[in-house]
């Protein structure tokens, strides 16, 4: 799959940092974002800019005015709208070069494995534990990566998790925080939807050391970022049986 | 002896940040953060149930290792350790 002249055009400045060879990794790449809110928004902008080929957005809701201060992929004039039709439309005009699959669905145990299909990596944008086990179960069964996110005022924290290789989001998590309305100000998914973004495109070109078997930990009211070292839970039960399938992308011919 | 305990998140906006304390000969890394979070009450109830066993979802750590808060009641604090409490973060 090779870039035409005005893909090459579009990403010069970041082929001079991953070579045409990485642009066409990022073009034969599917990632599946699940959720087009806070952390969504940043992550399939992101994404879009840097030439993935396929995007898969998956979102249930509806744009609410309250949405606005953080779900920068939706404008005012999008208010009642589906968010995945505001998102499709946005994205398009972003990058007309690149796919954008679009879905209205609530996520859960009947569609997860058909919705997120063949995809080389897993977006987790959610803002529920629940739905994240889910994504956390199907990453493991398929030996998808998924790109964790979550945050809370102006607090956030980030891992990658690649099947086999890492602890994997129970490990890290066995339980789920109380469930609530939480409050966020739109910088702080802004900054850990970035940090996503990037390892997804570090994980899929090749590049630099992932954020993996370390959890970072973003705390905007001090300006400090930290990090805990996080390790396999050798009684995890949804991982401690799955063994290596990949580590890092394989470069297909 | 003397020890390091750091807040997180919403744990700092309640209990302070680093917290530097000596603590006794024999204090057990639960008693530990009983005693530096009881000095607020919304504090200590973030971080701990009514039982006073720490919530389900807390992370412990001590030296950058987790620590299973179900046997931190066991563990002895030693000079020179380094706790982290953490409450993951849920938002979307």
């Amino acid at each position: 799959m090779t870039l035409s002249q005005r893909e090459r055009d579009r990403y010069a400045r970041q082929i001079l940092f991953f070579g045409e060879e990485g642009q066409e990794k990022l073009k034969r790449s599917h990632i599946f974002i699940a959720g087009a809110g806070g952390l969504g928004s940043p992550v399939a902008i992101y994404l879009a800019v840097a030439g993935i080929g396929k995007i898969t957005l998956v979102d249930k809701d509806v744009v609410d005015q309250s949405n606005l201060n953080r779900q920068i992929l939706h404008f005012d004039q999008d208010i009642g709208r589906k968010k995945i039709e505001s998102a499709r439309e946005k994205l398009e005009r972003i990058n007309p070069d690149i796919t954008i699959n679009a879905i209205a669905a609530t996520i859960d145990e009947s569609n997860a494995d058909t919705l997120i299909a063949d995809a080389d990596g897993i977006v987790d944008a959610m803002d529920n534990f629940p739905t994240r086990y889910l994504l956390n179960t199907i990453s493991q069964k398929k030996g998808i990566p998924l790109f964790h996110g979550a945050i809370r005022g102006m607090y956030g924290q980030a891992t990658t998790i690649l099947p086999g290789s890492t602890p994997c989001f129970a490990c890290i998590f066995p339980r789920a925080p109380p469930a609530e309305v939480f409050p966020v100000v739109g910088v702080t998914p802004g900054i850990i939807g970035s940090i996503q973004a990037t390892e997804v495109i570090k994980y899929l070109t090749g590049s630099g050391d992932l954020l993996t078997n370390r959890l970072f930990v973003w705390d905007g009211l001090a300006a400090k970022a930290e990090e805990i070292i996080v390790e396999k839970n050798p009684c995890c039960e949804v991982c401690c049986e799955i063994k290596p399938k990949r580590t890092r992308k394989k470069v297909k011919p | 002896m003397k020890v390091k305990v750091r807040f997180f998140a919403r744990f700092r906006e309640l209990l302070g940040t680093d917290v530097i304390t000596e603590p006794a000969p024999g204090t057990s890394l639960a008693d530990l953060i009983r005693q530096i979070a009881e000095k607020k009450r919304e504090g200590y109830d973030a971080i701990f149930d009514k039982q006073g066993k720490f919530r389900e979802f807390v992370i412990v750590m001590r030296n950058a290792k987790r620590v299973d808060a179900g046997v931190a009641d066991t563990i002895l604090i030693e000079d020179g350790d380094d706790i982290a409490v953490f409450p993951p973060v849920a938002g979307g």
